[in-house]
């Protein structure tokens, strides 16, 4: 059979079919265009972010940038060799040499310093300050949300009310995360008197993210088979308890991955937390407080917000740029990391959950 | 029903009652009251933005008077006077650099040559440059002059708050003991008033020294392009010279008691032009540089957005392979995942840099704005927040296709049609709505991102040049969520600058409001068309 000899039911090339040709690849390349973008981002943090944060030698990971606090960078020359050192080596090197100098009855040694802030020590305040910020914040939207999806979902019945609620969720999820910012710091912050504190910014978080917690638990109370509350009903349950026994128990996996988004997009918002709980720079970790109540009413430093303050408040160089790509390496894997989680989780639970 | 009514032997099946509701009802009421926090919350949104927003137009009146009172509003039309003959005189410089090319590029002459040729040049927008001395003298007496009275009328008004305030706190001894400054505003503005005839004379010899240059030997210009930039500057210093009696008459016309309307307070807000603070002549506060910023950054971020998101919603859901659809949906939901901030400073490390070198290349030279001057402009801007905006496009167009009812495009495929036939007329109409709703949501994201454009906008507060055509993209913008992120850990709390970005807070949650609702609307006509 020749080449050019088609059967009689194959396709012929037609004009149309090269059009349509034409458009898929279009459509297709559109596609690619925006996993590239992504992909360009992803890449260049992971990229000159790992630098940060590994290292050849061992244990490979770049202990101090994560368990240290920030600290100003000095940069200086010294018989012929230069060095870069954090702040408090620095002045412990440079009383070293005064007392040198001291003890040969010689001047003591000028030293002519450049001095970069944040660019040496780590991240881990900025690190404890957001998973606190995360964890608080969740935990007052999980409790109002769940319990907002359980009511709209099983006591419910349609009516004014219940689409005024429904509305009033909808136009909150897209209220902007500035003006949340505005609210939490014109309410908690000044009318409450809270200050600047991880209360204010729990619960603006809270608040901000209250829209995606409540939708993503009323799909998954309805994911739940009627059946199973009719059964239950059937035997003589109350509606509590079958709320209780035969809906919660079924759809608890599925309300916690989908809020893990929700979680997601606490850790990374800035703008809510900018004046209600974030601090550029605090010298006492979270938990170094004289009473227990002081631990609600205190500032924290965020990883969101020290990238910002790294990006944008202090002049761009060498040395701010490991900070800068090593900050946000850390923080761009914690939110993949929940990110994933989620997803993935996600995925295996539409598989498991088959009825 | 009383107890003694029921028959003895029916079950009893509530036990426990709190405040005369069963223990299903208190549980019911509970998560009643839950669904409830949404409401409270958009609520509480409203009124405390109002509440700390709601003093700003009143005490952007009193700036206003005091603008007006203090005499600062009279020497500003001298001050216009005086930036108008600065532009002439810039222009007259931009002049000199194109002969000065023509000169070095065209005729091959060396740079001492060339400025030897621009001698009788010089000499021309020297004259002319001196021709408004006696005008800047005059406004700089009277700019101290009045800045003097404005001070003192602002630090009477710190003094009346803080006896206001000591009074409020009980210190009645205290509160009286605050001196407050009588001002003699009449003999305050009698330098204003007594400048008027001065003015008439000062303006009468402007207009003439500005004639007499007119008037003297013009420099001769090399070539017909050049000669008519030069006509054209003759004609521009004409229709200033016949400006001259408006501000005349401006002056003279000038009352300081006028009162200033209510609705000026917020006009100036509206269709201010200017944000102007912490400046040591006058505040303003003008929303329209800001809003302009917002647009035009969203505007780019849609032009890009939207067909790449639309066309991946298309070509996922109706083309893709089942494999294809696995790997490509929770990528474009991890690239929904990354935190603002982080793209922020991805535009500011790599992509404004990139989009430089890229608007450099000569190729590309006929692209309107480019080379871009600023690294940071509305475009780095935009194309970050199209990446923000198109998760959202896509997730919620590729729902609406998803939507469309199979049974829609087995009958499209039954009547003969292609692939390509079925989505364009088919299932693309039917989602329609859908999808431009999906748009609008994705707006409704991109106006309300703070960090991309804080950090990538440029935070310049000016309308851009619109005269440069689409060129103004690449110019550097400020925006209404930006300025507040920004100048929010600053201000004064309770000052008019501190309301101020309150207001603006206002502005930008209607405005999501609004566009939420429409996205709403489109979505329910949605329903009935395909019902």
């Amino acid at each position: 059979m020749k080449s050019t000899e088609r059967h009689i039911y194959s396709l012929r090339p037609s004009f149309h079919r090269r059009v349509e040709g034409a458009v898929v690849w279009v459509l297709r390349i559109a596609t690619l265009i925006i996993l590239v973008a992504g992909l360009a981002v992803f890449g260049d943090i992971i990229f000159k972010g790992s630098r940060t944060v590994f290292q050849t030698s061992f244990p490979f990971v770049n202990v101090a940038f994560l368990t240290e606090a920030p600290k100003t960078l000095y940069v200086f020359e010294h018989e012929g060799a230069s060095f870069e050192m954090a702040d408090d080596d620095f002045r412990a090197f440079r009383t070293g040499l005064e007392e040198e100098a001291a003890a040969a009855g010689l001047p003591a040694p000028q030293l002519k310093t450049k001095s970069y802030v944040y660019s040496a020590g780590g991240v881990f305040p900025n690190i404890v300050g957001t998973i606190l910020l995360v964890m608080g914040s969740m935990t007052i939207a999980l409790s109002l949300g769940v319990a907002s999806a359980i009511y709209l979902n099983e006591y419910a019945k349609q009516g004014p009310v219940v689409r005024f609620i429904r509305l009033a969720i909808l136009n909150l999820a897209g209220v902007p995360s500035i003006v949340f910012g505005l609210f939490g710091f014109g309410m908690f912050v000044i009318y409450f008197g809270w200050n600047v504190s991880l209360l204010a910014g729990w619960f603006t978080l809270a608040f901000m993210v209250l829209p995606v917690v409540i939708t993503a638990s009323e799909e998954a109370l309805k994911a739940v088979p009627k059946g199973f509350r009719e059964g239950s009903l059937a035997l003589g349950a109350t509606k509590w308890q079958t709320i209780r026994k035969a809906v919660l128990p079924y759809a608890t996996p599925g309300i916690l991955t989908s809020s893990i988004l929700g979680i997601a997009r606490v850790a990374g918002e800035t703008a809510p937390i900018m004046f209600t709980a974030a601090y550029v720079v605090r010298d006492k970790l979270p938990w170094e407080v004289e009473r227990a109540i002081d631990f609600l009413f205190q500032g924290v430093m965020a990883l969101p917000y020290h990238i910002y303050v790294v990006s944008s408040k202090i002049p761009q160089n060498e040395y701010s740029e490991r900070v800068q790509y090593g900050t946000a390496f850390v923080f761009l894997g914690i939110v993949a990391i929940i990110a994933t989680t989620s997803i993935v989780l996600r995925n295996r639970l539409r598989s498991r959950y088959r009825w | 029903m009383p107890d003694s009514d029921r028959p003895a032997f029916a079950i009893r099946k509530t036990r426990t009652r709190f405040l005369g509701l069963t223990m299903d009802e208190c549980i019911q009421a509970f998560f009643g009251g839950n669904a409830l926090v949404a409401v409270l919350v958009l609520g509480l949104i409203t009124v405390f933005l109002f509440r700390e927003g709601s003093g700003f137009f009143k005490q952007n009146q009193s700036n206003i008077e005091v603008y007006r009172t203090a005499g600062l509003e009279y020497v500003d039309h001298l001050k216009r006077q005086e930036a108008d003959h600065t532009a002439l005189t810039r222009y007259l410089f931009d002049l000199r650099v194109r002969v000065f090319k023509h000169h070095t590029e065209v005729e091959g002459a060396t740079l001492g040559e060339a400025n030897q040729q621009l001698i009788a040049f010089d000499d021309y927008s020297y004259d002319f440059g001196d021709t408004v001395e006696p005008l800047r003298e005059a406004v700089y007496d009277l700019s101290e002059s009045v800045t003097a009275t404005k001070t003192r009328m602002l630090v009477n008004e710190d003094r009346l708050v803080e006896r206001q305030q000591l009074r409020d706190a009980g210190a009645v001894e205290a509160a009286e003991a605050v001196v407050i400054e009588e001002i003699d505003l009449v003999a305050a503005r009698q330098p204003l008033l007594a400048f008027r005839p001065v003015y008439g004379q000062i303006n009468g010899q402007f207009a003439a020294s500005l004639l007499s240059v007119l008037a003297a030997e013009a420099p001769a210009m090399p070539t017909a392009e050049l000669e008519a930039r030069f006509t054209r500057f003759h004609e521009l210093v004409e229709q200033y010279i016949d400006g001259f009696p408006t501000v005349e008459a401006a002056l003279n016309t000038w009352d300081p008691n006028e009162p200033i309307p209510t609705w000026k307070s917020w006009t100036s807000f509206i269709t201010g032009e200017r944000w102007l603070t912490a400046s040591f002549w006058q505040d303003w506060y003008g929303v329209l540089p800001l809003l302009t910023g917002s647009l035009m950054v969203s505007m780019v971020a849609l032009i890009i957005a939207v067909p790449l998101g639309v066309g991946a919603a298309i070509y996922v859901n109706q083309l893709a392979s089942v494999r294809e659809q696995n790997i490509i949906k929770p990528c474009i939901e991890f690239i929904s995942a990354i935190p603002s901030v982080v793209l922020g400073f991805f535009g500011i490390a790599v992509l404004g840099q990139a989009i430089r070198i890229i608007s450099q290349w000569d190729w590309l030279s006929w692209v309107p704005g480019f080379p871009v001057v600023e690294r940071l402009n509305a475009l780095t801007a935009g194309v970050l927040l199209a990446l923000i905006a198109v998760p959202t496009i896509f997730t919620l167009a590729e729902d609406a296709l998803q939507n469309v009812p199979r049974a829609f495009k087995e009958a499209s495929f039954a009547l003969g049609a292609t692939k390509l036939q079925t989505i364009i007329r088919i299932v693309i109409p039917a989602a329609l709505s859908g999808i431009i709703s999906a748009v609008l949501l994705g707006l409704g994201r991109v106006v309300g991102e703070t960090m991309v454009v804080l950090l990538c906008a440029g935070n310049r507060i000016a309308i851009p040049d619109f005269t440069t055509g689409i060129a103004a993209f690449t110019q550097p913008v400020h925006t209404m969520t930006g300025i507040i992120a920004q100048e929010m850990g600053e201000v004064v709390q309770g000052g008019i600058h501190y309301r101020a970005l309150f207001v603006v807070g206002i502005v930008l949650f209607f405005i999501a409001l609004f566009i939420n609702f429409m996205a709403q609307k489109i979505v329910q006509r949605y329903r009935i068309s395909i019902g």
